[in-house]
C-alpha cells in the first residue's frame, strides 16, 4: 500500500528512495549524456517510447526525473517535464499544442518575456494571441474562438501583481473545451496548486522560489492529466497522428500523460531545451526547504508591508494581501497562506529618487531576478525601461517611481535599516525637486 | 481503434497500428475500474515484438460506449464476441485483476479461443469489501483514490517511476476518471458475484503463467498462489510491488510474458 504523504514530506522524498546499489541518501547527480542499453530489444523499446527509461539526457535523465516526479507530486499533476528555463517551458507548451493558424488567449498582465513570446515571436509562426484583462471573465470568454487552443495566464502577474481568478477562468475553459495553462512561478505549489482549481497545465520558472537560491536557471511543465484531448480536428498534435513512432496518437496511447509524452517526443527531441543534471540537483536541494522558505518569505513580506505602509518616502504600495488591492478578494480565496513575496511600491520623487534609493541600499541586491533567498530590488525606470519616457512607461503599465521588491529571508530588521538608508538618499532628491 | 460493435462505438488499443492477418494475437484484459491505459507499457512493446495486440476498453470504460456488463460471465461473452467480430480465432490472454476472472471464465467456456493465459495480480475470486463498494457509489473519486493508494506500493508513495516524470498515484486516478462514474461499482459487484473461478482454473489444460505481487492489497499474494496450485501447469513469479504491477514493474512483466510466449511457439 502506498501512503499519501503531505507537502513537506513530498518536498523531501518524492521521486527518490536511497540508491539501490550505493545506498546514497542524497539524490545522485547522474552527470551523463547517455545510457548503455541492455540489449537491442531495450534500445528499440526506449527509442519507440514503448516503456519508460532513459536513453539520452536531452530527453530524460535520472536526476532530472527525480526533480520532475517531485514537482508532479507537489503540484498534484500526473506527469512533468523539466527543462532549461521558465521560458523554455512556456515555449514547449505553446509549440506542443498550437500550430500555424491557431489562436491563444492570454493575460495582458504577464511577465514581459511571456508577452513578447506570444506577441512578437509566435506571430511570426502564424500563432496569434488575443491579450485580455486576466480578471475580466466576460472578456476572456468572448476572446475564445473556434481556433483557440490555449488560454494562458499567471496566478500572480509579474510585475503588476494582478491575481487571476483561476477557478472561474478554468470553468470557462472547460465549457469551451480549451486547456488552461497557468504560470505559477510567483506562488509555487506551497501557496497554491492551480490543478486543484481546474487548470490543466502548470508552468514554473524553477529559477525563482522553487530553486530558491538564485543559483540555477530551470523550468518545468506539470501536466494535470485532466484535459480531454480527444478532438482530433481541434488538437491534432496530441490526438492526431505523430510524425514518428509509427504515427501513433499520443492521446490514444498515453491518455492522461499525452501532453508530456508529446513534449518529450517532439519538444525535447527536436528543440532540445534540456536542464543540466547539476542544475536539477541544485533545484532539488532548494525544494527540500520550499515550505520553510515560503513561510519565512511570507512572514517577512507581511512585516515589510507594514514598514512600507508607514513610511514617508513611499507614495503608493501594491500587494494582493493589502485590502486596497483590486484583486484582494480573489487573492484571499485562492492564496489563503499569502500572495507571494513580491511587493511593488512607488517612491516619492520619481525616477531620480528611485535611482538614488537603489544606489544607496547595501544589503538588498539590485538585479534582474526574483525569488532568491536574498532580498532583491529592481527599479525599471533606471534599468530595463530607462530608455522610455514616463508616458511610454505608463503605456506598459509601469511608472517611473516604481520599485519591485523581492522579499528575502534575512532578519527583516536589517532590511528595514538598509531601506532607511536608501529612503534617506531618495528624500534628498525628492526635497531638492520640491 | 474504434469499431461499431453491437450498436455501440467501442475502442480497443492495437498500439496505434492496423491488425496484421497472420500475426499471433495478444489480448490484454483490464481490471475493475480500469481501461486500456493499465497496459500502456505493454501494448506497444508487444506490437514491436511482432504480435497483434488487442486491448479493449470494456463498455463504459475509457473510450467505449454501451451498457456496462454486470457479471464476469457477461464480460467473457462480450470479449469473445468482440474477438469474433475482429476475426480473431485464437489469442493469448493477459488479464489483470478482474481481467484474470474474465480470462479464467473464457478458458473454461471457450477453450478453443485460448492459446495461452497470463494472470497478472490475479486470483480465482476477488471478494470486495462493502466499504469500497459503498464508497464507489457515494463518491467515486474517493474510491479511485482508495484503490490507487491501496493498489500501489511504495512506488506510489514516493512517486518513484522508471517512466521519467510520471507520478503514478495521480495518473492512476486520472485513468479511472476517464470511465463512466458508475463503472467501478458495477465492476466491483461483478468481482464479488463471481464464484466459478476455482472450477474454471481446475479445468485448464494448457501451460499458464501467473505474475503476482508480493505487496498486493487488492488480490493478496496468498490468493494468487492458491490459483497457481489449482491450475495443472502454471509457472509463477512474484515481483516486489503492489497490485498495479503492469505500471510498477513494466519491464520485469514484459520480460516474463515474452519468455512465456516463447514457450508457446
Ligand atoms: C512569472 C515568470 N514566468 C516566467 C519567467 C521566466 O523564467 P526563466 O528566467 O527561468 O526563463 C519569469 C522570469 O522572471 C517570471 O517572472
Amino acid at each position: 500500500m502506498s501512503e499519501k504523504y503531505k507537502f513537506d514530506t513530498m518536498s523531501l522524498h518524492s521521486g527518490h528512495v536511497p540508491d539501490k546499489e550505493t545506498g546514497s541518501r542524497a539524490v545522485p547527480i547522474y552527470q551523463t549524456t547517455s545510457y548503455v542499453f541492455k540489449d537491442t530489444d531495450e534500445a528499440a523499446a526506449l527509442y519507440n517510447m514503448e516503456v519508460g527509461g532513459h536513453l539520452y539526457t536531452r530527453i530524460s535523465n535520472p536526476t532530472i526525473a527525480t526533480l520532475e516526479q517531485r514537482l508532479a507530486s507537489l503540484d498534484g499533476g500526473v506527469s512533468c517535464v523539466a527543462c532549461s528555463s521558465g521560458m523554455a517551458a512556456m515555449h514547449l507548451v505553446v509549440t506542443a499544442i498550437c500550430s500555424s493558424g491557431d489562436h491563444i488567449v492570454a493575460s495582458n498582465k504577464m511577465y514581459g518575456a511571456n508577452i513578447n513570446l506570444l506577441q512578437h515571436t509566435m506571430t511570426r509562426f502564424g500563432i496569434e494571441t488575443t491579450f485580455v484583462n486576466p480578471n475580466n471573465l466576460e472578456e476572456i470568454e468572448k476572446a475564445i474562438m473556434p481556433n483557440t487552443k490555449l488560454v494562458f495566464g499567471e496566478v500572480i502577474g509579474n510585475p503588476g501583481l494582478d491575481v487571476m481568478n483561476v477557478p472561474e477562468v478554468a470553468k470557462i475553459c472547460k465549457k469551451k473545451n480549451v486547456p488552461l495553462a497557468i504560470d505559477a512561478t510567483f506562488n509555487t505549489p506551497y501557496l497554491m496548486k492551480p490543478i486543484t482549481y481546474g487548470a490543466n497545465v502548470v508552468i514554473h520558472s524553477l529559477t525563482k522560489w522553487i530553486g530558491g537560491h538564485g543559483i540555477a536557471i530551470g523550468g518545468a511543465i506539470i501536466n494535470g492529466g485532466n484535459f480531454d484531448w480527444g478532438n482530433k480536428e481541434k488538437f491534432p498534435t496530441i490526438s492526431g497522428s505523430h510524425f514518428a513512432l509509427n504515427g501513433i496518437s499520443f492521446w490514444e496511447e498515453f491518455g492522461p500523460s499525452a501532453l508530456t509524452a508529446k513534449i518529450r517526443a517532439e519538444g525535447m527531441y527536436n528543440f532540445g531545451p534540456s536542464l543540466s543534471p547539476n542544475n536539477a540537483f541544485y533545484i532539488l536541494q532548494g525544494i527540500e526547504t520550499l515550505s520553510l522558505r515560503m513561510k519565512k518569505h511570507i512572514e517577512n513580506t507581511k512585516m515589510m508591508l507594514e514598514f512600507l505602509k508607514e513610511n514617508e518616502a513611499v507614495s503608493w504600495l501594491r500587494h494582493p494581501d493589502l485590502q486596497d488591492h483590486p484583486d484582494h478578494k480573489i487573492a484571499k480565496k485562492i492564496l489563503p497562506l499569502g500572495s507571494g513575496s513580491i511587493i511593488v511600491f512607488g517612491i516619492k520623487g520619481g525616477r531620480d529618487a528611485g535611482k538614488a534609493f537603489i544606489e544607496n541600499v547595501k544589503l538588498s541586491s539590485h538585479l534582474a531576478n526574483v525569488g532568491d533567498a536574498k532580498t532583491l530590488l529592481i527599479h525599471p525606470g533606471s534599468t530595463t525601461h530607462s530608455h522610455l519616457s514616463s508616458e511610454a512607461m505608463k503605456m506598459s503599465g509601469l511608472t517611473d517611481d516604481l520599485i519591485r521588491l523581492s522579499v528575502g529571508l534575512e532578519d527583516i530588521e536589517d532590511i528595514k535599516i538598509d531601506f532607511e538608508k536608501g529612503f534617506k538618499a531618495a528624500a534628498k532628491i525628492s526635497s531638492k525637486r520640491s | 481503434m474504434y469499431k461499431d460493435f453491437k450498436g455501440n462505438k467501442v475502442y480497443f488499443s492495437t498500439g496505434g497500428i492496423n491488425l496484421v492477418n497472420d500475426r499471433e494475437t495478444l489480448c490484454f484484459v483490464h481490471g475493475a475500474g480500469q481501461n486500456h491505459y493499465s497496459f500502456t507499457q505493454q501494448i506497444r512493446y508487444f506490437v514491436s515484438q511482432g504480435y497483434n495486440v488487442v486491448a479493449p476498453d470494456f463498455p463504459g470504460h475509457g473510450f467505449s460506449e454501451g451498457n456496462q456488463t454486470t457479471s464476469i460471465e457477461e464480460d467473457m461473452l462480450w470479449l469473445a464476441e468482440l474477438l469474433a467480430s475482429l476475426k480473431i480465432e485464437k489469442a493469448t490472454f493477459i488479464g489483470h485483476s478482474q481481467g484474470c476472472l474474465t480470462i479464467l471464465e473464457l478458458a473454461e467456456k471457450k477453450p478453443e479461443l485460448v492459446r495461452g493465459l497470463v494472470f497478472v495480480a490475479g486470483a480465482m475470486s476477488i471478494p470486495v469489501n462493502d466499504f469500497l463498494i459503498d464508497t464507489s457509489i457515494d463518491n467515486p473519486e474517493k474510491a479511485y483514490d482508495l484503490m490507487v493508494t491501496w493498489g500501489q506500493d511504495s512506488y506510489g508513495s514516493f512517486s518513484i517511476s522508471d517512466w521519467p516524470g510520471h507520478n503514478h498515484l495521480a495518473e492512476g486516478n486520472a485513468i479511472m476518471k476517464l470511465n463512466d462514474s458508475s463503472v467501478l461499482t458495477t465492476d466491483l459487484k461483478s468481482c464479488n458475484l463471481y464464484e466459478n473461478g476455482k472450477q474454471a482454473a481446475s479445468k485448464i489444460k494448457i501451460n499458464c503463467l501467473a505474475v503476482l505481487a508480493k505487496f498486493d492489497m487488492m488480490t493478496p499474494l496468498k490468493k494468487g498462489l492458491q490459483m497457481v496450485e489449482n491450475i495443472k501447469q502454471c509457472d509463477y513469479k512474484i515481483l516486489e510491488c503492489g497490485h498495479f504491477l503492469p505500471i510498477e514493474k513494466p519491464k520485469e512483466l514484459n520480460a516474463l510474458i515474452k519468455n512465456y510466449l516463447n514457450t508457446l511457439k
